[in-house]
Protein backbone atom coordinates (compact mmCIF):
# COMPACT_ATOMS: atom_id res chain seq x y z
CA UNK A 1 0.00 0.00 0.00
CA UNK A 2 2.20 2.43 -1.44
CA UNK A 3 0.11 5.67 0.12
CA UNK A 4 0.22 4.58 3.63
CA UNK A 5 4.39 5.53 3.43
CA UNK A 6 2.57 9.12 3.19
CA UNK A 7 1.73 8.61 6.81
CA UNK A 8 6.06 8.93 7.42
CA UNK A 9 5.53 12.68 6.95
CA UNK A 10 4.58 13.71 9.98
CA UNK A 11 7.70 11.84 11.48
CA UNK A 12 10.31 12.66 9.39
CA UNK A 13 8.93 16.28 10.23
CA UNK A 14 8.76 16.11 13.87
CA UNK A 15 12.43 14.44 13.92
CA UNK A 16 13.46 16.57 11.29
CA UNK A 17 12.51 19.57 13.34
CA UNK A 18 13.24 18.74 16.92
CA UNK A 19 15.76 16.61 16.75
CA UNK A 20 18.10 16.87 13.25
CA UNK A 21 17.82 20.80 13.36
CA UNK A 22 18.82 21.75 17.17
CA UNK A 23 21.84 18.88 16.35
CA UNK A 24 22.49 21.53 13.86
CA UNK A 25 22.19 24.33 15.22
CA UNK A 26 24.85 22.88 18.01
CA UNK A 27 27.10 22.20 15.73
CA UNK A 28 26.95 25.70 13.77
CA UNK A 29 27.13 27.76 16.55
CA UNK A 30 30.12 25.92 18.10
CA UNK A 31 31.88 26.82 14.55
CA UNK A 32 31.02 29.93 14.18
CA UNK A 33 32.44 33.31 14.65
CA UNK A 34 32.28 36.77 13.24
CA UNK A 35 35.42 36.36 11.30
CA UNK A 36 34.24 32.89 9.91
CA UNK A 37 34.77 29.40 11.68
CA UNK A 38 36.70 28.81 14.32
CA UNK A 39 37.90 25.94 16.32
CA UNK A 40 38.66 28.01 19.35
CA UNK A 41 35.75 26.54 21.74
CA UNK A 42 37.17 22.90 20.85
CA UNK A 43 40.39 23.90 21.80
CA UNK A 44 39.44 25.23 25.07
CA UNK A 45 37.06 22.52 25.34
CA UNK A 46 40.63 19.77 25.02
CA UNK A 47 43.18 22.12 26.68
CA UNK A 48 41.56 24.29 29.36
CA UNK A 49 42.25 22.44 32.58
CA UNK A 50 39.13 22.50 33.95
CA UNK A 51 37.22 20.99 31.00
CA UNK A 52 39.76 18.19 30.86
CA UNK A 53 39.28 17.44 34.82
CA UNK A 54 35.34 17.51 33.68
CA UNK A 55 35.35 15.29 30.61
CA UNK A 56 37.68 12.62 33.42
CA UNK A 57 35.49 12.87 35.85
CA UNK A 58 32.44 12.53 34.06
CA UNK A 59 34.29 9.35 31.88
CA UNK A 60 35.14 7.81 35.34
CA UNK A 61 31.83 8.54 36.92
CA UNK A 62 30.36 6.72 34.04
CA UNK A 63 31.98 4.08 34.03
CA UNK A 64 32.06 3.28 37.69
CA UNK A 65 28.30 3.60 37.22
CA UNK A 66 27.49 1.39 34.70
CA UNK A 67 29.83 -0.92 36.56
CA UNK A 68 28.31 -1.03 39.37
CA UNK A 69 25.06 -1.26 37.74
CA UNK A 70 26.08 -4.02 35.90
CA UNK A 71 26.79 -5.89 38.69
CA UNK A 72 23.82 -5.07 40.54
CA UNK A 73 21.62 -5.39 37.45
CA UNK A 74 22.75 -9.15 37.00
CA UNK A 75 22.23 -10.35 40.52
CA UNK A 76 18.92 -8.35 40.78
CA UNK A 77 17.26 -9.96 37.08
CA UNK A 78 18.59 -13.39 38.17
CA UNK A 79 17.10 -13.18 41.33
CA UNK A 80 14.05 -11.63 39.90
CA UNK A 81 13.57 -14.47 37.56
CA UNK A 82 13.28 -16.95 39.90
CA UNK A 83 10.53 -16.02 41.43
CA UNK A 84 6.91 -17.25 41.12
CA UNK A 85 4.88 -15.20 38.32
CA UNK A 86 2.54 -12.84 40.34
CA UNK A 87 5.46 -11.24 42.39
CA UNK A 88 7.62 -11.16 38.76
CA UNK A 89 5.17 -9.66 37.52
CA UNK A 90 4.58 -6.82 40.28
CA UNK A 91 8.21 -6.24 40.94
CA UNK A 92 9.03 -5.77 37.15
CA UNK A 93 6.39 -2.81 37.62
CA UNK A 94 8.19 -1.55 40.95
CA UNK A 95 11.35 -1.51 38.33
CA UNK A 96 9.77 0.48 35.98
CA UNK A 97 9.25 3.61 38.55
CA UNK A 98 12.76 5.14 38.75
CA UNK A 99 13.25 6.03 34.69
CA UNK A 100 9.98 7.87 34.65
CA UNK A 101 10.31 9.26 38.16
CA UNK A 102 11.65 13.25 38.88
CA UNK A 103 15.01 13.31 39.62
CA UNK A 104 14.17 15.65 41.87
CA UNK A 105 11.63 13.32 44.07
CA UNK A 106 14.91 11.01 44.11
CA UNK A 107 16.88 13.54 45.49
CA UNK A 108 14.78 14.74 48.56
CA UNK A 109 13.88 11.39 49.46
CA UNK A 110 18.10 10.62 49.55
CA UNK A 111 18.08 14.16 51.09
CA UNK A 112 15.72 12.88 53.76
CA UNK A 113 17.61 9.42 54.34
CA UNK A 114 21.13 10.19 54.03
CA UNK A 115 22.00 13.85 54.29
CA UNK A 116 23.47 15.96 56.89
CA UNK A 117 20.78 15.39 59.40
CA UNK A 118 19.30 12.47 57.71
CA UNK A 119 17.89 9.32 59.32
CA UNK A 120 21.20 7.40 58.60
CA UNK A 121 23.36 10.16 59.87
CA UNK A 122 21.60 10.44 62.82
CA UNK A 123 21.56 6.48 63.26
CA UNK A 124 25.34 6.68 62.82
CA UNK A 125 25.96 9.08 64.91
CA UNK A 126 24.28 8.10 67.61
CA UNK A 127 26.56 4.55 67.53
CA UNK A 128 29.77 7.02 67.27
CA UNK A 129 30.34 5.94 63.94
CA UNK A 130 31.78 8.41 61.10
CA UNK A 131 29.13 10.05 59.09
CA UNK A 132 28.11 9.77 55.74
CA UNK A 133 28.46 12.64 53.01
CA UNK A 134 26.08 11.91 50.78
CA UNK A 135 27.27 15.42 48.91
CA UNK A 136 30.05 13.11 48.08
CA UNK A 137 31.47 11.32 44.75
CA UNK A 138 30.98 7.99 47.13
CA UNK A 139 27.22 9.89 47.68
CA UNK A 140 26.50 10.34 44.01
CA UNK A 141 27.52 6.68 43.58
CA UNK A 142 25.26 5.86 45.88
CA UNK A 143 22.43 7.44 44.56
CA UNK A 144 22.49 6.48 40.58
CA UNK A 145 22.31 3.06 41.31
CA UNK A 146 18.92 3.91 42.25
CA UNK A 147 18.23 4.72 38.79
CA UNK A 148 20.55 2.29 36.74
CA UNK A 149 20.21 -1.20 38.66
CA UNK A 150 16.67 -1.74 37.84
CA UNK A 151 16.92 0.15 34.56
CA UNK A 152 19.93 -2.85 34.06
CA UNK A 153 18.13 -5.23 35.15
CA UNK A 154 14.95 -4.72 32.83
CA UNK A 155 17.00 -4.22 29.96
CA UNK A 156 18.85 -7.80 30.83
CA UNK A 157 15.32 -9.89 32.00
CA UNK A 158 13.97 -11.13 28.47
CA UNK A 159 17.32 -12.29 27.55
CA UNK A 160 17.86 -14.07 31.22
CA UNK A 161 14.19 -15.69 30.91
CA UNK A 162 14.78 -16.81 27.09
CA UNK A 163 17.60 -18.72 28.41
CA UNK A 164 15.99 -20.63 30.86
CA UNK A 165 16.58 -22.19 34.25
CA UNK A 166 17.93 -25.39 31.91
CA UNK A 167 20.83 -23.81 31.20
CA UNK A 168 22.22 -23.44 35.18
CA UNK A 169 20.40 -26.98 35.68
CA UNK A 170 22.37 -28.37 32.56
CA UNK A 171 25.39 -26.95 33.70
CA UNK A 172 25.34 -28.29 37.40
CA UNK A 173 24.28 -31.70 36.39
CA UNK A 174 27.17 -32.32 34.57
CA UNK A 175 29.30 -31.58 37.79
CA UNK A 176 30.06 -27.38 37.71
CA UNK A 177 29.74 -25.88 41.01
CA UNK A 178 27.41 -22.90 41.09
CA UNK A 179 30.33 -20.91 41.00
CA UNK A 180 31.87 -22.35 37.71
CA UNK A 181 28.28 -22.18 36.59
CA UNK A 182 27.88 -18.63 36.78
CA UNK A 183 31.04 -17.76 35.06
CA UNK A 184 31.76 -20.46 32.45
CA UNK A 185 27.92 -21.03 31.16
CA UNK A 186 25.76 -18.57 32.29
CA UNK A 187 27.58 -15.03 32.29
CA UNK A 188 29.01 -15.55 28.40
CA UNK A 189 25.58 -16.69 27.20
CA UNK A 190 24.65 -12.95 28.91
CA UNK A 191 26.88 -11.49 27.89
CA UNK A 192 25.62 -9.74 24.96
CA UNK A 193 22.81 -8.50 27.30
CA UNK A 194 24.64 -7.26 29.60
CA UNK A 195 27.09 -5.40 27.10
CA UNK A 196 23.66 -3.45 25.58
CA UNK A 197 22.57 -2.60 29.68
CA UNK A 198 25.86 -1.13 29.95
CA UNK A 199 25.31 1.20 26.97
CA UNK A 200 21.95 2.13 27.90
CA UNK A 201 23.78 3.24 31.78
CA UNK A 202 27.03 4.05 30.41
CA UNK A 203 25.05 6.74 27.72
CA UNK A 204 23.00 7.60 30.56
CA UNK A 205 25.39 8.59 33.04
CA UNK A 206 27.29 10.78 30.79
CA UNK A 207 24.40 13.28 30.28
CA UNK A 208 23.11 13.15 33.79
CA UNK A 209 22.76 16.03 35.19
CA UNK A 210 19.16 16.66 37.20
CA UNK A 211 20.03 14.75 40.26
CA UNK A 212 23.49 15.69 40.69
CA UNK A 213 22.57 19.42 40.52
CA UNK A 214 19.83 18.85 42.84
CA UNK A 215 22.27 17.17 45.41
CA UNK A 216 25.72 19.14 45.28
CA UNK A 217 25.21 21.67 42.81
CA UNK A 218 27.57 22.70 40.73
CA UNK A 219 30.10 21.35 43.32
CA UNK A 220 31.48 18.16 41.46
CA UNK A 221 33.22 18.75 37.96
CA UNK A 222 30.88 16.60 35.77
CA UNK A 223 31.50 17.82 31.97
CA UNK A 224 27.05 17.33 31.65
CA UNK A 225 27.07 19.97 34.71
CA UNK A 226 29.69 22.09 32.97
CA UNK A 227 27.41 22.50 29.92
CA UNK A 228 24.71 23.09 32.39
CA UNK A 229 26.54 25.75 33.71
CA UNK A 230 27.07 27.43 30.96
CA UNK A 231 23.50 27.84 29.38
CA UNK A 232 22.02 28.66 32.63
CA UNK A 233 24.14 30.39 34.94
CA UNK A 234 26.00 33.65 35.17
CA UNK A 235 28.95 31.97 33.16
CA UNK A 236 26.44 32.35 30.08
CA UNK A 237 28.46 30.85 27.16
CA UNK A 238 26.41 29.50 24.70
CA UNK A 239 29.12 28.72 22.32
CA UNK A 240 31.38 27.22 24.48
CA UNK A 241 28.23 24.84 25.43
CA UNK A 242 27.74 23.34 22.18
CA UNK A 243 31.27 22.99 21.56
CA UNK A 244 31.24 20.89 25.15
CA UNK A 245 28.36 18.86 24.18
CA UNK A 246 29.57 17.63 21.01
CA UNK A 247 32.15 16.55 22.97
CA UNK A 248 30.20 14.80 25.31
CA UNK A 249 28.17 13.00 22.30
CA UNK A 250 31.29 12.24 20.78
CA UNK A 251 32.92 10.59 24.09
CA UNK A 252 29.09 8.75 24.57
CA UNK A 253 29.21 7.85 20.78
CA UNK A 254 32.92 6.28 21.23
CA UNK A 255 31.34 4.32 24.24
CA UNK A 256 28.67 3.14 22.68
CA UNK A 257 30.20 2.13 19.45
CA UNK A 258 33.24 0.14 21.74
CA UNK A 259 30.12 -1.97 23.50
CA UNK A 260 28.09 -2.06 20.31
CA UNK A 261 31.88 -3.69 18.47
CA UNK A 262 32.06 -6.29 21.69
CA UNK A 263 28.58 -7.21 21.30
CA UNK A 264 28.96 -8.08 18.02
CA UNK A 265 32.44 -10.23 18.59
CA UNK A 266 30.45 -11.92 21.61
CA UNK A 267 27.68 -13.26 19.55
CA UNK A 268 29.87 -14.74 16.92
CA UNK B 1 23.98 -19.26 49.79
CA UNK B 2 20.19 -18.94 49.29
CA UNK B 3 20.13 -17.07 52.36
CA UNK B 4 22.45 -15.08 51.42
CA UNK B 5 20.73 -14.19 48.14
CA UNK B 6 17.26 -13.30 49.75
CA UNK B 7 19.54 -10.90 52.26
CA UNK B 8 21.09 -9.12 49.59
CA UNK B 9 17.74 -8.64 47.30
CA UNK B 10 15.97 -7.43 50.67
CA UNK B 11 18.21 -4.89 51.07
CA UNK B 12 18.11 -3.94 47.50
CA UNK B 13 14.28 -3.92 47.79
CA UNK B 14 15.10 -1.46 50.92
CA UNK B 15 17.40 0.72 48.75
CA UNK B 16 14.86 1.15 46.18
CA UNK B 17 11.93 1.71 48.26
CA UNK B 18 13.15 3.89 50.90
CA UNK B 19 14.08 6.86 48.95
CA UNK B 20 10.50 6.60 47.26
CA UNK B 21 8.72 6.03 50.79
CA UNK B 22 10.77 8.91 52.52
CA UNK B 23 8.90 12.21 51.12
CA UNK B 24 5.96 11.06 51.01
CA UNK B 25 6.31 10.08 55.26
CA UNK B 26 8.06 13.51 55.36
CA UNK B 27 5.20 15.29 54.21
CA UNK B 28 2.58 13.99 56.33
CA UNK B 29 4.79 14.04 59.20
CA UNK B 30 5.02 17.62 62.00
CA UNK B 31 8.23 17.12 62.75
CA UNK B 32 11.17 14.77 61.97
CA UNK B 33 14.22 15.65 63.81
CA UNK B 34 15.15 12.70 65.20
CA UNK B 35 15.22 9.20 63.95
CA UNK B 36 11.64 8.93 63.71
CA UNK B 37 9.28 11.37 62.56
CA UNK B 38 6.48 12.76 64.93
CA UNK B 39 3.24 13.92 64.40
CA UNK B 40 0.72 13.64 61.95
CA UNK B 41 -0.05 16.91 59.78
CA UNK B 42 -1.67 18.26 56.16
CA UNK B 43 0.04 21.54 57.54
CA UNK B 44 1.94 20.99 54.63
CA UNK B 45 -0.06 19.86 51.88
CA UNK B 46 -2.59 22.89 52.95
CA UNK B 47 0.02 25.29 52.66
CA UNK B 48 0.85 24.05 49.11
CA UNK B 49 -3.04 24.13 48.22
CA UNK B 50 -3.39 28.08 49.40
CA UNK B 51 -0.60 28.85 47.60
CA UNK B 52 -1.72 29.91 43.96
CA UNK B 53 1.98 29.91 42.24
CA UNK B 54 1.62 26.02 43.18
CA UNK B 55 -1.45 25.58 41.89
CA UNK B 56 -0.75 26.83 38.99
CA UNK B 57 2.36 25.14 38.31
CA UNK B 58 0.53 22.22 38.45
CA UNK B 59 -2.17 22.94 35.76
CA UNK B 60 0.50 24.14 33.65
CA UNK B 61 2.43 21.05 34.12
CA UNK B 62 -0.74 18.97 33.50
CA UNK B 63 -1.38 21.29 30.08
CA UNK B 64 2.76 20.66 29.05
CA UNK B 65 2.01 16.92 29.42
CA UNK B 66 -1.54 16.21 27.81
CA UNK B 67 -0.38 18.56 24.51
CA UNK B 68 3.03 16.54 24.68
CA UNK B 69 1.03 13.24 24.56
CA UNK B 70 -1.30 14.36 22.14
CA UNK B 71 1.66 15.55 19.97
CA UNK B 72 3.34 12.07 20.71
CA UNK B 73 0.06 9.89 19.47
CA UNK B 74 -0.69 12.18 16.26
CA UNK B 75 3.14 11.43 15.62
CA UNK B 76 4.22 8.64 17.06
CA UNK B 77 1.00 5.98 15.55
CA UNK B 78 1.86 6.72 12.29
CA UNK B 79 5.43 6.54 12.43
CA UNK B 80 5.73 3.45 14.22
CA UNK B 81 2.48 1.88 11.88
CA UNK B 82 4.59 2.98 8.58
CA UNK B 83 8.09 1.33 10.28
CA UNK B 84 5.96 -1.40 11.40
CA UNK B 85 5.04 -2.22 7.82
CA UNK B 86 7.73 -1.21 5.56
CA UNK B 87 9.78 -4.12 6.26
CA UNK B 88 13.46 -3.94 4.82
CA UNK B 89 15.67 -0.94 4.74
CA UNK B 90 13.46 2.08 6.31
CA UNK B 91 11.36 -0.11 9.31
CA UNK B 92 15.11 -1.30 10.14
CA UNK B 93 16.64 2.19 10.17
CA UNK B 94 13.62 4.13 11.88
CA UNK B 95 14.13 1.65 14.73
CA UNK B 96 17.30 1.77 15.17
CA UNK B 97 17.28 5.57 14.88
CA UNK B 98 14.96 5.67 17.65
CA UNK B 99 16.84 3.09 19.95
CA UNK B 100 20.41 5.15 19.46
CA UNK B 101 18.58 8.82 19.84
CA UNK B 102 17.83 9.10 23.26
CA UNK B 103 21.14 7.54 24.04
CA UNK B 104 23.49 10.34 21.99
CA UNK B 105 20.85 12.64 23.02
CA UNK B 106 20.77 13.40 26.14
CA UNK B 107 17.88 15.42 27.48
CA UNK B 108 20.74 18.12 28.35
CA UNK B 109 21.92 18.04 24.78
CA UNK B 110 18.34 18.43 23.62
CA UNK B 111 17.55 21.40 26.13
CA UNK B 112 20.74 23.12 24.79
CA UNK B 113 19.64 21.99 20.74
CA UNK B 114 16.06 23.54 21.17
CA UNK B 115 17.80 26.76 22.94
CA UNK B 116 20.00 27.45 20.03
CA UNK B 117 17.36 26.11 17.48
CA UNK B 118 14.42 28.56 18.04
CA UNK B 119 16.04 31.01 19.55
CA UNK B 120 15.31 33.10 15.87
CA UNK B 121 12.40 34.05 13.13
CA UNK B 122 10.71 32.07 11.92
CA UNK B 123 10.79 29.93 15.25
CA UNK B 124 11.52 32.30 17.65
CA UNK B 125 9.94 29.74 20.82
CA UNK B 126 13.14 30.46 23.25
CA UNK B 127 10.60 30.80 26.62
CA UNK B 128 7.28 30.42 25.66
CA UNK B 129 4.82 27.57 26.53
CA UNK B 130 5.00 26.31 23.26
CA UNK B 131 9.04 24.94 23.66
CA UNK B 132 8.32 23.15 26.54
CA UNK B 133 5.74 21.22 25.00
CA UNK B 134 7.65 20.83 22.13
CA UNK B 135 10.82 19.58 24.13
CA UNK B 136 8.69 17.33 26.20
CA UNK B 137 7.51 15.66 23.31
CA UNK B 138 10.79 15.17 21.84
CA UNK B 139 12.06 13.41 24.87
CA UNK B 140 9.06 10.92 25.35
CA UNK B 141 8.60 10.15 21.66
CA UNK B 142 11.76 7.17 21.79
CA UNK B 143 9.42 6.00 24.80
CA UNK B 144 6.14 6.01 23.10
CA UNK B 145 6.99 4.71 19.83
CA UNK B 146 8.78 1.82 21.67
CA UNK B 147 5.58 0.59 23.22
CA UNK B 148 3.26 1.70 20.29
CA UNK B 149 5.66 -0.56 18.20
CA UNK B 150 5.59 -3.53 20.66
CA UNK B 151 1.70 -3.18 20.43
CA UNK B 152 1.78 -3.30 16.88
CA UNK B 153 3.51 -7.27 16.76
CA UNK B 154 0.44 -7.98 18.90
CA UNK B 155 -2.44 -7.77 16.82
CA UNK B 156 -2.75 -8.75 12.87
CA UNK B 157 -2.36 -5.12 11.53
CA UNK B 158 -2.01 -5.72 7.90
CA UNK B 159 -4.62 -7.87 7.57
CA UNK B 160 -6.87 -5.56 9.10
CA UNK B 161 -5.84 -2.85 6.75
CA UNK B 162 -5.77 -4.14 3.84
CA UNK B 163 -9.23 -5.62 4.96
CA UNK B 164 -10.19 -1.79 5.43
CA UNK B 165 -9.13 -0.93 2.57
CA UNK B 166 -10.69 -3.58 0.14
CA UNK B 167 -14.07 -2.52 1.67
CA UNK B 168 -12.97 1.32 0.74
CA UNK B 169 -11.84 3.20 3.37
CA UNK B 170 -9.77 6.02 2.61
CA UNK B 171 -6.33 6.20 4.69
CA UNK B 172 -7.52 8.93 7.39
CA UNK B 173 -10.36 6.30 8.10
CA UNK B 174 -8.45 3.47 8.26
CA UNK B 175 -5.97 4.96 10.69
CA UNK B 176 -9.22 6.71 12.51
CA UNK B 177 -11.77 3.65 12.30
CA UNK B 178 -9.07 0.51 12.16
CA UNK B 179 -5.50 1.49 13.37
CA UNK B 180 -6.35 3.06 16.70
CA UNK B 181 -9.43 1.51 18.01
CA UNK B 182 -6.99 -1.93 17.68
CA UNK B 183 -3.91 -0.25 19.06
CA UNK B 184 -5.78 1.60 21.95
CA UNK B 185 -4.39 -0.79 25.01
CA UNK B 186 -0.49 0.03 22.93
CA UNK B 187 -1.37 4.19 22.46
CA UNK B 188 -2.51 4.79 26.13
CA UNK B 189 0.25 2.63 27.68
CA UNK B 190 2.77 4.93 26.04
CA UNK B 191 0.78 8.07 26.46
CA UNK B 192 1.10 7.39 29.86
CA UNK B 193 4.37 6.73 30.12
CA UNK B 194 4.99 9.94 27.99
CA UNK B 195 2.86 11.61 30.20
CA UNK B 196 4.75 10.20 33.48
CA UNK B 197 7.94 11.22 32.08
CA UNK B 198 6.75 15.37 30.81
CA UNK B 199 5.07 15.58 34.59
CA UNK B 200 8.59 15.03 36.23
CA UNK B 201 10.85 16.24 33.15
CA UNK B 202 12.78 19.24 35.11
CA UNK B 203 16.27 19.35 33.02
CA UNK B 204 15.51 20.35 29.71
CA UNK B 205 12.49 22.84 31.42
CA UNK B 206 14.86 24.34 33.04
CA UNK B 207 17.14 25.27 29.83
CA UNK B 208 14.15 25.86 27.62
CA UNK B 209 11.21 27.96 30.26
CA UNK B 210 11.02 31.00 30.73
CA UNK B 211 9.52 33.29 34.00
CA UNK B 212 6.05 32.48 32.44
CA UNK B 213 6.52 28.68 32.54
CA UNK B 214 7.41 27.90 36.06
CA UNK B 215 6.28 23.84 35.91
CA UNK B 216 5.70 22.15 38.98
CA UNK B 217 9.08 20.43 38.73
CA UNK B 218 10.85 24.30 38.08
CA UNK B 219 8.91 25.12 41.85
CA UNK B 220 9.86 22.32 43.73
CA UNK B 221 13.63 22.63 42.42
CA UNK B 222 13.46 26.48 44.26
CA UNK B 223 11.11 24.74 47.04
CA UNK B 224 14.42 22.66 47.91
CA UNK B 225 16.16 25.18 48.94
CA UNK B 226 13.50 27.95 50.64
CA UNK B 227 10.73 25.76 51.94
CA UNK B 228 11.81 22.00 52.61
CA UNK B 229 8.21 21.11 54.25
CA UNK B 230 6.05 22.21 51.40
CA UNK B 231 8.96 20.86 48.81
CA UNK B 232 7.83 17.31 50.46
CA UNK B 233 4.37 17.69 49.62
CA UNK B 234 5.10 18.53 46.13
CA UNK B 235 7.93 15.94 45.73
CA UNK B 236 5.06 13.50 46.97
CA UNK B 237 2.78 14.86 44.61
CA UNK B 238 5.11 13.96 41.42
CA UNK B 239 5.89 10.70 43.11
CA UNK B 240 1.92 10.50 42.99
CA UNK B 241 1.81 11.13 39.78
CA UNK B 242 3.90 8.88 38.41
CA UNK B 243 2.57 5.85 40.69
CA UNK B 244 -0.75 6.34 38.92
CA UNK B 245 0.12 6.45 35.56
CA UNK B 246 2.31 2.99 36.20
CA UNK B 247 -0.01 1.68 37.47
CA UNK B 248 -2.58 2.36 34.70
CA UNK B 249 0.02 0.75 32.82
CA UNK B 250 -0.08 -2.52 34.56
CA UNK B 251 -3.39 -2.70 34.52
CA UNK B 252 -4.03 -2.44 30.67
CA UNK B 253 -0.62 -5.03 30.58
CA UNK B 254 -2.62 -7.28 32.91
CA UNK B 255 -5.67 -7.03 29.94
Amino acid sequence: MRGERLLLLPGALFLLLFFAYPLWAILERSLSSPEGLTLARYLKALTAPAYLEAWRNSLLFATASTLLAAIGGVFVAYWTSGLPLRLKRFLLSLYAIPASLSGLVVAFGFIVLLGRNGVVNQLLGALGLPRFDLYSWTGLLLVFPFYNVPLFALALMPLLESLGKELMEAARASGATPFQAWVRVLLPNLMPGILAGSAIVFAGMMGAFGTALALTGFAKNLLSLQIYSLVAESAFDLPQAAALAVVLMATTGLGLYLLALGERRWRR
Amino acid sequence: MRALGWLLFGLFLLYLLLPMLAPVVYSFSQMWLGLLPEGFTLAWYRRVLQDPRYLEAALLSLRVALLAVLLNVAVGVPTAYVAYTWTGRVGEGLRRLLQVLPLLVPPLVVGLGFLLAFNRPPLALSGTFWIVVFGHAALGFPFFFRTVYAGLAGIEVRLLMEAAQASGAGLLARMRYVLLPNLLPAVLSGSLVAFAISMGEFEVTSMVAGFGTVTLPLLLFQSLREDFRAASAVASVLLYTTLLALAGLTLLKRR
